[in-house]
């Protein structure tokens, strides 16, 4: 435990994943994106690289997920059917844990944004 | 000065030299180990302590790197929380007190010209006991095992129900012992320095580091027996459910915040007065001038001593307790910037006097005048108490606290490190060096610590392991974690610095500062060739050519006398030469003793209770052992030491070193019953109920009177037998009857208690009680084994009417417990029926 | 969440704190001087050619006259704010609040019947709340930098602390003594409300718990009777009366989650509910293993639906 600290001693990264270019095309704004992550408090459900505490694990980790095949393993990866998953993902699977949102239809678009620069 | 003044004349017999080099030579090998010299004790404390520093720091940075961003996962809070704990209590247990005492130890003998410490052995006992218990104290941390508590383990979080495993326990046993070892070195301090100086270096001639560890040493017999009892206290709670700290059990969790703080306080000025003493020792020299206002320096460091015990519940401010009270500690708070201002404004006078030289030492002293100034301040501000109703436990204290210890203490000691590493190599270190060592120290500590204040007052607490985003702390904390590393890097140079370049050599001859004090004569490992004759504070400056006489052995004491290690014992106000002391030699039997006493207290941390007693018992058999050896009576008839002056070899009675470390230690002894007395009180006047509670009945008179007439009866067995030392059959069977009434006075107060129905788990009012009596009873252990060695003595006709030191102690002490068994029953019984 | 400066001294939201605030700032710039002063005289003096230094002006002057003076007058000031801040004698506490590992619980005492919430106070501005600070466990300390100074809970005693505040606003507080594992997860906020807002709140929170409005939340209130829920959480106007976690009875209209560890939301709750341990490693609340995703939604959204 204090030999991995140590190790880690000289190493706090922080990905800043928002600037790369995306694998897919997609509207909006990754860094407005990453704000609304933030404000919506994804990451107490799932880790994603770049947000600050965003470690959860009830929720599978958005890592790489620019290159993720299928939304929540079932539909296949777009930008609005996301957008739409993201604000309320029961509507699209009714047995899923993760609930309906609120948030605006841009900051749906932005998060989409955000994380299909995840590579 | 005319030669034929001189004690001893030219030419010295030609093997006299060869004869004293034997003596002091130091063992080689595997020998190295059996190794006393205060010199090779005080380079392996000082490095120990050192290795500790740089330990305890990698802990900081772990810390910061953790805390550099919110809500970060690189340690979880189980880590973190032994991490905080365990840098606190190391740098402060582990660092600060052994690395004042090692300095102390290397250098005081030195700088009085003595040939030694008065008790090597002690010395070298406390080191090894220090080392091996420190090592595996720091340990635990790789077992996840380390305490989590926080340095200052208030309970009720650090008791049994909240903290279950033993981490808890290592702290308390671990620390314990360090504690005890601690005292085994304050007393041999206090005793050398006062006993042991030069002949004509009376107090107002000593050096002023000597006035400050003697003041430290003062500080350490009075200040470390209360938090020797709260951890005591602590562990039989925890093991015993004895119940001082649980409240629905007529404990008191604040009773362990004044106990500790009692130790707490003036544990910061016991770091900080040595560093003090150094800092009057080398800024004078540095600027060629003698210090501006020597006796207000002294003066002012006595002031701090005795402040300081005054000062404890400003770490209570939040407490609730009242505001009269409040302010009053936050008046004595703020009276100590008056001593402390005293010796900023004599250091910086003596900079105006002198013309400082633009070299090693120098940076490191410029440095702590402006870091430690400021931590000062803001020790001011925390004494105001409405301000400390926000401040306290926040990172404001962290900054605070950092300014003080690394300021006033950390700077200082690096200075000492350039200023006497030519002691040991006889040439400076690298100036370079010491130039980046001291800038990026003295950047990175104010990069790291002042943003601090500001964090704090922007609401971040003390001890959280992580913190939310968004309060405006994210770019402090950075800022911060980044300063803590150029900081690491400045301690990095100056180690470095003393890698490449101190070299342990044999004699040294390197007046390099052209410094006064006595230190720096030719010394090797027996000090130097002949003890000088002292007449004022600043020897080598007041009389160029003595280094030259001492060395060619032309002042007291110039070769061996008897064959073995001696010393001067001088009087201990105006240095009168009195006896000849002989101090023993290399051994293995304070290593020994060392590893079983931590032995004894770390397997008992673990519960391993039948090794931990074999290990106690090995550490008392080498004690014996070693005991048994001293004492040796008149071996050689009176020795001439030059300059018409006749020493005996032997002493008794208060002339006696002995006799001194004896009543120091009785003193450490009624300050630890003084803490008890404190909490019986404390418990007994903050009791929600009656004291003692409803349904418990007090022991009818006649126990206590029996058990208090045995004491007396027994006390008075031993004034008999100090007059019948002649006569060895009443001798012993006085001693014999005075045993027998201690066990019947002990017994009796005892079953006195658990007749009347008194049990200790039940209520706070039973674990006090039992715990003055568990006091008392582990004396009669002491005092029976002491009797019984004592006795063992007269059998084997090692003790007669002038042998008789071993007598006079037992019997000092011996008096002394049946005051304390006294003391004891009539706080017991008279209190609670004065009270009720 | 946003948060902003709502933690800081510097930022006083009352009275009290704007006194402290005061005194710090004469604190600061008295302490600025002199340390200009000592390191300027110093840096003079190392630098300088060797003059002559009259002892007893130095050091009777600037070691012990200057300090006195200053720290005389400072005194009498820190005695008037202290006592000024000291206040009133105690009268009969309106709110008691008692630390638990890690969170706070929140008893209304006065115009409040039954209020009883966690992490949150809400008092009406201008209006000094006497508050009763005790602890259930371990010693805790109750600070909110904007309003007051710290004042410890201790087992055994009963502390008291006034809290007003001059603007309407949100003030973040946080544990300020060491409480073991998640002693950095112990926050809290104090909502100041204008007078008639805050009793309209009061009279709500001392209401039971509103009747779940349609099939999905009575779903969730159904998984929150059925599963452990109710072993350790009371919802006032249900069979759920658990005494070991926070009161839930109207939940949905707090702040925060688990003490600071998360804002509002259904979302947050959802996640809270399913791995609090992940979230806030070694509180007392297990984790819920049984729960369908679409209970798990349902359960959340009944909670955030009790305002």
């Amino acid at each position: 435990m204090l030999l991995t600290a140590l190790a880690a001693l000289a190493a706090v990264t922080m990905c800043g994943c928002a600037d790369r270019e995306p694998l897919r095309p997609a509207p909006g704004d990754p860094a407005a994106g990453r704000v609304a992550i933030q404000r919506l408090q994804c990451g107490a459900c799932h880790a994603i690289p770049g947000v600050t505490g965003a470690r959860g694990q009830v929720g599978p980790p958005l890592d790489a997920y620019g290159r993720r095949v299928y939304i929540a393993g079932k539909l296949p990866q777009d930008p609005a059917l996301l957008a739409r998953w993201i604000a309320d993902a029961p509507s699209l699977a009714p047995g899923t844990a993760m609930p309906k949102i609120e948030m605006t239809a841009a900051e749906a678009r932005d998060m989409v944004a955000y994380l299909y620069r995840l590579r | 000065m005319k030669k034929e003044h001189l004690p001893n004349s030219l030419p010295r017999p030609p093997d006299e030299f060869e004869a004293l080099k034997r003596a002091w030579a130091r063992p080689k090998g595997w020998r190295f180990f059996t190794a006393v010299n205060n010199t090779t004790i005080g380079m392996l404390y000082v490095g120990t302590a050192l290795l500790f520093f740089v330990l305890a720091g990698i802990l900081a940075l772990i810390m910061r790197t953790q805390l550099a961003v919110p809500n970060n996962d690189l340690v979880g809070y189980q880590t973190y929380n032994q991490l905080f704990t365990m840098h606190g209590t190391i740098m402060m247990f582990l660092f600060a007190v052994p690395v004042i005492e090692a300095l102390g130890v290397y250098l005081l003998p030195g700088m009085i010209a003595a040939r030694d410490l008065p008790f090597p052995r002690l010395g070298a006992y406390a080191y090894w006991a220090y080392a091996i218990g420190g090592l595996i104290f720091f340990g635990t941390l790789f077992f996840n095992a380390a305490p989590d508590g926080g340095w200052f383990m208030y309970p009720p979080l650090t008791g049994s129900e909240y903290t279950p495993s033993n981490s808890a326990d290592w702290w308390l046993l671990g620390i314990g012992f360090i504690e005890i070892s601690a005292i085994a070195g304050a007393i041999e301090l206090i005793v050398g320095i006062l006993r042991t100086r030069a002949p004509g270096m009376s107090l107002g001639k000593m050096p002023i580091y000597a006035w400050a560890m003697l003041v430290v040493g003062g500080m350490i017999v009075f200040g470390f027996p209360p938090v020797i009892l709260a951890t005591l206290l602590m562990e039989l709670e925890r093991a015993f459910d004895w119940p001082f700290f649980i409240a629905a059990k007529g404990g008191d969790p604040v009773l362990w915040q004044h106990l500790f703080w009692l130790f707490g306080h003036p544990e910061v000025y016991i770091i900080f007065l040595p560093a003090a003493g150094m800092v009057s020792m080398m800024l004078p020299v540095m600027c060629r001038t003698p210090i501006v206002g020597y006796r207000w320096v002294v003066g002012a460091l006595v002031g701090v001593g005795v402040l300081s015990f005054g000062l404890w519940a400003h770490h209570m401010f939040t407490t609730g307790m009242p505001h009269l009270s409040a302010t009053l500690f936050s008046a004595a708070s703020m009276a100590v910037a008056i001593p402390t201002g005293i010796q900023i404004f004599a250091w910086i006078a003596t900079l105006w006097r002198g013309k400082m030289q633009r070299e090693g030492p120098s940076w490191f002293l410029l440095a702590f005048i402006g870091v430690f100034t400021l931590g000062g301040l803001t020790g001011i501000m925390l004494a105001v108490v409405p301000f400390n109703w926000q401040v306290h436990d926040t990172h404001f204290v962290v900054a605070h606290l950092h300014y003080v210890l690394i300021g006033g203490m950390v700077f200082p000691l690096f200075a000492a490190l350039y200023y006497w590493a030519p002691l040991v190599s006889g040439r400076k270190l690298s100036e370079a060096m010491a130039r980046w060592g001291c800038g990026l120290m003295f950047v990175g500590l104010n990069v790291a610590f002042f943003p601090m204040h500001i964090t704090g007052m922007l609401g971040m607490p003390r001890r959280v392991h992580t913190y939310a985003e968004g309060l405006g702390w994210e770019d402090l904390n950075m800022v911060s974690t980044v300063g803590a590393y150029v900081f690491a890097a400045g301690v990095l140079v100056v180690l470095a610095d003393l890698a490449l370049h101190l070299r342990l050599g044999g004699k040294v001859d390197a007046n390099v500062w052209g410094a006064g004090t006595l230190e720096w004569l030719p010394l090797d490992s027996y000090g130097s060739r002949s003890i000088p004759q002292v007449r004022g504070r600043d020897p080598l400056w007041d009389h160029p050519a003595l280094a030259r006489e001492v060395d060619s052995g032309q002042h007291y004491l110039p070769g061996t006398a008897t064959g073995g290690r001696e010393t001067i014992v001088t009087s201990p106000i105006d240095a009168r030469a009195q006896y000849l002391l002989v101090v023993p030699g290399p051994s293995w039997l304070p290593l020994i003793a060392g590893a079983g006493t931590a032995a004894f207290f770390l397997l008992l941390t673990v519960k391993m209770v039948a090794a931990a007693i074999i290990g106690g018992m090995v550490a008392l058999a080498a004690m014996l052992k070693w005991m048994w050896q001293t004492d040796r009576g008149v071996t050689h008839p009176p020795v001439d030491i030059g300059g018409g002056i006749t020493l005996p070899v032997y002493a008794s009675g208060p002339v006696s070193h002995s006799w001194w470390a004896m009543v120091v230690l009785m003193v450490v002894d009624a300050t630890v019953f003084a803490s008890l007395v404190f909490s019986y009180c404390y418990l007994g006047t903050n009791a929600a109920d009656t004291w003692p509670p409803a349904g418990v009945n007090l022991p009818g008179l006649a126990w206590p009177a029996a058990a208090a007439l045995a004491w007396l009866a027994s006390s008075a067995l031993f004034g008999l037998a100090r007059r019948r030392l002649d006569s060895p059959a009443v001798f012993r069977a006085a001693l014999l009857a005075a045993i027998a009434l201690m066990l019947a006075a002990f017994g009796t107060d005892l079953y006195g208690q658990w007749q009347a129905g008194l049990r200790a788990d039940d209520h706070a009012y039973g674990a006090i009680v039992y715990t003055v009596l568990a006091w008392q009873g582990f004396h009669v252990a002491v005092l029976f084994v002491m009797a019984a060695y004592t006795l063992a003595r007269s059998w084997c006709g090692l003790l007669d009417a002038t042998r008789r030191v071993t007598f006079d102690n037992t019997r000092l002490f011996w008096h002394y417990m049946a005051g304390q068994g006294i003391a004891g029953i009539v706080l017991v019984h008279a209190l609670p029926r004065w009270l009720g | 969440m946003k948060q902003g400066r709502i933690q800081s001294m510097l930022d006083p939201g009352s009275a009290a704190a704007a006194l402290i605030h005061e005194l710090g700032i004469w604190l600061y710039a008295g302490s600025g001087l002199v340390l200009v002063l000592v390191v300027a005289l110093a840096l003079y003096g190392a630098f300088s050619a060797p003059r002559k230094v009259a002892e007893k002006a130095w050091i009777v002057g600037g070691g012990i006259v200057f300090p006195a003076i200053v720290l005389a007058a400072l005194l009498v000031y820190a005695i008037h704010v202290g006592h000024a801040l000291s206040g009133p004698p105690a009268r009969a506490a309106d709110i008691e609040v008692v630390g638990k590992r890690w969170w706070w619980e929140v008893r209304y005492a006065t115009g409040g019947g039954h209020a009883v919430l966690a992490n949150e106070l809400r008092i009406p501005v201008g209006k000094p709340l006497e508050i009763a600070l005790s602890t259930d466990d371990v010693i805790h300390s109750f600070w909110v930098p904007a309003l007051a100074g710290k004042v410890d809970m201790i087992p055994g005693r009963t502390n008291r602390i006034v809290v007003e505040a001059r603007e309407p606003g949100i003030y973040r507080g946080q544990c300020a003594e060491f409480c073991g594992a998640q002693h950095a997860w112990m926050a809290f906020y104090v909502v100041a409300l204008p007078e008639e807002e805050f009793r309209a709140w009061l009279a709500r929170q001392a209401a039971p718990a509103a009747e779940p409005a349609d099939a999905f939340l009575l779903r969730g209130r159904d998984a929150f009777l059925r599963e452990a829920c109710a072993a350790c959480h009371t919802i006032r106007g249900t069979a759920a009366a658990g005494t070991l976690g926070p009161d839930l009875t109207h939940v949905g209209g707090r702040l925060s989650i688990g003490a600071g560890v998360l804002g509002s939301g259904a979302a947050a709750l959802a996640a809270w509910i399913a791995d609090p341990q992940h979230l806030k490693p070694g509180n007392l609340m297990p984790e819920t293993k049984t729960l369908t995703g679409e209970d798990l939604r349902a359960l959340a959204s009944y909670l955030e639906s009790l305002k």
